[in-house]
């Protein structure tokens, strides 16, 4: 790591301050991603702005056909609460199968999304289930969210405060992680609303999250596993790395869409 | 004496026997309380007044000439000590130990030129560690890159610029040789078949959770060393750090710590101690060298076994092995460390648990630009057990019968032991059906065989994978030089010492002379003296020694531990035992051949009321020396030290007709893994495990099983998911734990199902085998043969590892292109 200075402000106010206070501030949630990047020396900032003393920006709160989750919510509260698991089983599923315990007692959803990791898994879920996140200054569409490998909409400064999940007349999530890291070679978030309108978001797979239309007008018209039948995905501008090359990562969109839809039609 | 040579007489003392007291039972860990309440110290905790942290530059370059090192801004870095360049590191150190004759040079840091990525190029040592790595950060340095050397075969070939080491000739063959024992080419004229394979076993490697570290300190008034590091076998050869560092032995002592996790690996650490030491001498303060993960995973002694095998083995139509063949190309990496000591071992055990006649080995050690291998759980014996066991499945299916028959049928039986194989190493003991039934048993092979065909029908890709597999233990020092082509270190002892006081209380204390690196040092010491002596384990307290107080030990490894611990144990608690009773007899006036040793106490047998515990006479042996005549030949207090030599070793045959017996320990284990494949994904899953081992007269079982189960988890890492692995620019693509994919607990099965066949060796005490390697030996090899079985329907065939969803998912797609 290089020196840097520590700061833990206990209000959303004060962390902006600070932040703008800052030349080169980074906020910390989790610290999952930024600080392993941190002690490799890969990144490193003048002031780090601690949002784990804010309490205000924790917790879920189930409202009129939405689930309200604060952008410092642990992946084990969601994973394991009621109101979720009640309203919206397959993003518990998510939660509860990003890395590992200690992963999910420490990571956030809020620092999950913000850092955008191509191989998160939120990003699948808040495309997939059409979440609103709501940030200090506005409320940006997740299909607006995510622009791009470790970018996002936020403007400079800007702080991610909640993330908001309208509730699905039924929604399913599949991944195949990378053994042992868990981190999502290829997962898919598939949802349908009460008016019948499909969403089907795949992660792991591209530069960023993103959506297959074709998958999605096939299940609405018939939301079943047959429907993604003979539908072709092109291995063109796929991720590749060790552990997936690109037309594998293609086969297994095709298989995770179609265990998506299963675990939607089963829960 | 035949081609194979002869056995000597069994030295075993004590017999194995129902009624022991300690030895057998499944007794809590001795190490656990301290290291479960955070109390160990571990190579890190040591922190020593005045020291000053060391930090290093590597190589980013596979292969490189070093044109220039500008460290001038570094050296003007406030807080750093002294910047060491491989050139300013040789005028005070000579190469590194090896054990490979004629040696491979390998300096502690690089000069000239670097062979791989990760090469020490330059060391710093500051203030702090901060300091250190921001130095490193401030060198220049000019590289001129050589071709890169990744491919093994390749490698055979190379010449000119891509040759590792010039001085040695214009090859990267670091050693060729054939070995040939017993008639091989009539065995396979007179074959009716022969099965031909090549495999490919992966670079892979130990992955301890505490680093390899260092904290050395040189007092100029002495001109002494003292190096606290977590290494092993400081008291067997510890020495030669001392002659790399130019002073005599005497002035070097190395301290061990707890190593956090060794698999190996730290068997014998040489880079870490070296660098610290001398960077501690050119800066007149101590030194910390901690490696962090990235200078461990490119350059330490992790890496191991990286090998190509044309193999063939012959064999009649009925069903007869007759003789192995087989030609190895082994990717060594920069370095020989171990000679190809790796190569030594598997000629132990090369035939498996099967009668076969004869055997040749043609080995290619090939020198590429990868980190060099060290030593890792199998030191290469788990690579002839997975390309025997993957022979004798496809010999099977060739013949078209079952591979458990197969097996069966060409087991050494049980009264054909003592054994010796073609290569002249023995099988001490062993009852191979004995350990396939019982896994048979606990697997519920017929079970699962009824819930494979019926998943068949519902699209269910369901294996059921067999292998028995040998699990040599108690090395001798003949691997390490056997194959050597020019005379070098050619040691015969491989012993392990100890000592052992009893205070004037009564209490005993036991000091070991080789390290605690993960296994249960203290607790196999702690059984067998209370076992020897009639005491209670927690009356004695174990401690280990430096190499100042150390005594002549080869230290864990080889699954060696608890066999040579055990000897020694038996030899110095023996010695004190006859004191006991020598005082014991004169103070209670009866004749020694009258007394015994029972329940603490001697005993004068059949007088119940005549009987004096060990704390009265460790009392009298302590205080009351001169109160005793002064003809018993008797000295003040109780104690002795013993050092007991390997238990049955040989020498090499002059004319090379075998290799002598040099690991004849022989456990077995027979594994069966039940896996179920998702053909669209290439993910593998475990349904069932059963795991059976025979490992001799068991110390302590609950110990072992932690071993067993650990070890095949370890097994299922090599098999399915690790791989240290270089690309074309060979650079090393799984440096980190988030590619080199270690399995968790969600990787392994929910339960492996573990067994015991208890056949004592006839050559240790109590008859104890070694039994720490043993899951990795026997879980490679048993899944690769699940899976195929799983994939029978689909025609895939695995002749290599690992098995990554996205490789098996290739060969599944290959497999349905072929048939559609």
């Amino acid at each position: 790591m290089y020196p840097f200075t520590y700061h833990r402000p206990s209000s959303l106010d004060d962390a902006k301050a600070r932040l703008a206070a800052s030349e080169d501030g980074r906020l910390l949630a989790g610290g999952m991603s930024l600080l392993p990047t941190m002690r490799f020396r890969l990144a490193s900032c003048a002031d780090l702005v601690d949002l784990n003393g804010i309490e205000a920006l924790a917790g879920i709160e189930r409202g009129d056909g939405h689930v309200r989750v604060g952008a410092m919510t642990r992946h084990a509260a969601v994973a394991g609460s009621a109101e979720v698991r009640e309203a919206i089983p397959a993003l518990a599923a998510l939660a509860g199968s990003i890395g590992d315990v200690q992963v999910r007692n420490r990571g956030t959803i809020g620092g999950s999304i913000c850092f955008a990791d191509p191989a998160a898994d939120y990003p699948a879920g808040l495309l997939g289930l059409d979440a609103t996140i709501n940030t200090d200054r506005r409320a940006i569409g997740a299909d607006d969210f995510f622009t791009g490998l470790y970018e996002t909409a936020l403007e400079e400064g800007e702080i991610a405060v909640s993330v908001e999940f309208a509730i699905p007349e039924r929604a399913g999530w599949a991944k195949f992680g990378n053994q042992a890291s868990r981190f999502a070679v290829v997962a898919v978030m598939v949802s349908q609303a009460a008016g019948g309108a499909v969403r089907l978001a795949v992660t792991g797979a591209r530069t960023h999250v993103f959506r297959v239309t074709e998958m999605e007008q096939a299940l609405a018209a018939n939301f079943s596993e047959e429907a993604l039948d003979g539908i072709p995905v092109s291995s063109e501008g796929l991720n590749e790395d060790l552990h997936a090359d690109r037309d594998y990562r293609a086969h297994l969109i095709g298989v995770m869409a179609r265990r998506a839809v299963r675990d939607a039609l089963a829960r | 004496m035949s081609d194979r040579g002869h056995i000597p007489e069994s030295r075993q003392r004590e017999k194995p026997r129902a009624d022991l007291q300690w030895i057998g039972k499944s007794m809590k860990r001795v190490e656990d309380p301290r290291l479960l309440v955070g109390k160990g110290i571990y190579a890190d905790d040591i922190n020593v007044p005045e020291m000053a942290h060391a930090a290093v530059l590597r190589s980013p370059h596979a292969h490189a000439r070093i044109v220039s090192i500008d460290a001038s801004k570094a050296e003007a870095l406030p807080g750093v000590l002294c910047v060491m360049t491989g050139a300013d590191a040789a005028e005070v150190c000579d190469p590194l130990p090896t054990w490979a004759s004629p040696p491979v040079l390998q300096a502690v840091i690089a000069h000239d030129r670097v062979r791989h990525v990760g090469e020490a190029v330059v060391a710093v040592a500051a203030e702090d560690r901060y300091i250190a790595e921001d130095a490193c950060d401030l060198i220049e340095v000019e590289y001129e890159p050589l071709p890169p050397v990744v491919d093994p075969e390749e490698a055979l070939t190379s010449t000119g610029d891509a040759v590792l080491h010039p001085e040695r000739g214009d090859t990267n063959i670091g050693l060729e040789r054939t070995l040939t024992f017993g008639p091989v080419e009539e065995d396979f004229a007179a074959a009716d078949l022969v099965i031909e394979r090549r495999f490919r076993w992966p670079r892979s490697g130990g992955q301890p959770l505490e680093t390899v570290g260092a904290v050395a300190s040189f007092d100029e008034g002495a001109g002494r060393f003292t190096i606290q590091c977590n290494t092993s076998m400081y008291n067997y050869c510890g020495w030669m750090i001392a002659s790399t560092l130019r002073v005599a032995p005497h002035k070097l002592n190395i301290v061990p710590t707890l190593a956090g996790g060794s698999f190996g690996s730290k068997m014998f650490v040489h880079k870490v101690p070296v660098m610290a030491a001398v960077l501690a001498r050119a800066v007149g303060r101590p030194v910390k060298f901690m490696e962090d993960r990235i200078d461990n995973t490119t350059s330490c002694d992790n890496h191991a076994s990286d090998r190509v095998y044309y193999a063939k083995l012959a064999l009649k139509q009925d069903g007869t092995l007759l003789s192995l063949k087989t030609r190895i190309i082994d990717d060594y990496g920069a370095y020989l460390q171990f000679g190809v000591g790796q190569h030594g071992n598997a000629l132990s055990q090369c035939v498996g648990p099967y009668r076969i006649n004869s055997v040749e080995v043609d080995l290619a050690a090939v020198l590429t630009n990868k980190c060099q291998q060290g030593a890792y759980r199998g030191f290469g014996s788990e690579v002839a057990n997975f390309v025997i066991e993957r022979l004798v499945d496809a010999a099977a299916d060739e013949l078209g019968v079952d591979r458990i028959a197969l097996r069966r049928q060409n087991f050494i039986q049980p009264d054909q032991f003592p054994y010796l194989i073609p290569t002249g190493n023995m099988y001490d003991s062993g009852n191979y059906q004995a350990v396939l039934e019982e896994t048979l048993k606990l697997a519920d092979v017929e079970g699962w065989r009824a819930k494979q065909a019926e998943g068949r029908k519902e699209g269910r890709y369901i294996g059921i994978g067999v292998a028995s597999c040998q699990e040599r233990s108690v090395f001798s020092a003949t691997e390490f030089w056997m194959w050597n082509l020019e005379p070098g270190v050619e040691w015969t002892s491989s012993p392990d010492g100890v000592s052992v006081k009893i205070d004037p209380t009564g209490k005993a204390f036991v000091t070991l002379h080789s390290p605690f690196w993960g296994n249960s040092p203290e607790t196999v010491a702690a059984q067998v003296l209370a076992e020897q002596l009639t005491i209670d384990p927690s009356d004695i307290e174990i401690t280990y020694s430096d190499t100042d107080q150390g005594l002549n030990s080869t230290g864990p490894g080889g699954s060696r531990f608890t066999v040579m611990v055990t000897g020694a144990i038996v030899g110095a608690a023996g010695k004190i035992r006859e004191k006991l009773l020598r005082i014991a007899a004169h103070l209670m006036e009866a004749d020694v051949r009258d007394l015994t040793l029972e329940d603490g106490a001697v005993q004068v047998k059949g007088v119940p009321d005549m009987k004096m515990s060990i704390a009265e006479l460790a009392d009298k042996a302590h205080y009351y020396r001169l109160s005793m005549p002064e003809d018993l030949d008797l000295t003040s207090g109780l104690d002795a030290t013993y050092v007991y030599d390997h238990p049955v070793t040989t020498l090499p045959d002059p004319d090379e007709r075998h290799m002598g017996i040099f690991y004849p320990i022989m456990g077995h284990s027979c594994h069966i893994p039940v896996v179920e494949v998702d053909i669209e994904t290439g993910q593998v899953h475990f349904l069932h495990y059963a795991a059976v081992h025979d490992c001799g007269t068991m110390v302590n079982p609950m110990t072992l099983e932690g071993h067993i189960r650990g070890g095949t988890v370890n097994g299922i890492g090599t098999a399915l998911f690790e791989e240290f692995s270089y690309d074309e620019a060979g650079q090393l693509t799984t440096a980190l734990w988030t590619d080199y994919l270690i399995p968790t607990i969600k990787e392994s099965p929910a339960d492996i199902v573990v067994g015991h066949v208890e056949t004592p060796s006839p050559f240790t005490e109590y008859g104890v085998k070694g039994g720490g390697e043993g899951g990795r030996m026997g879980g490679p090899p048993a899944i690769a043969a699940a899976i195929e079985d799983a994939l029978k329907p689909l025609g895939v065939t695995i002749d290599s590892l690992p098995l990554p969803p996205s490789k098996l998912r290739a060969l599944i797609r290959e497999a349905q292109a072929r048939s559609a």
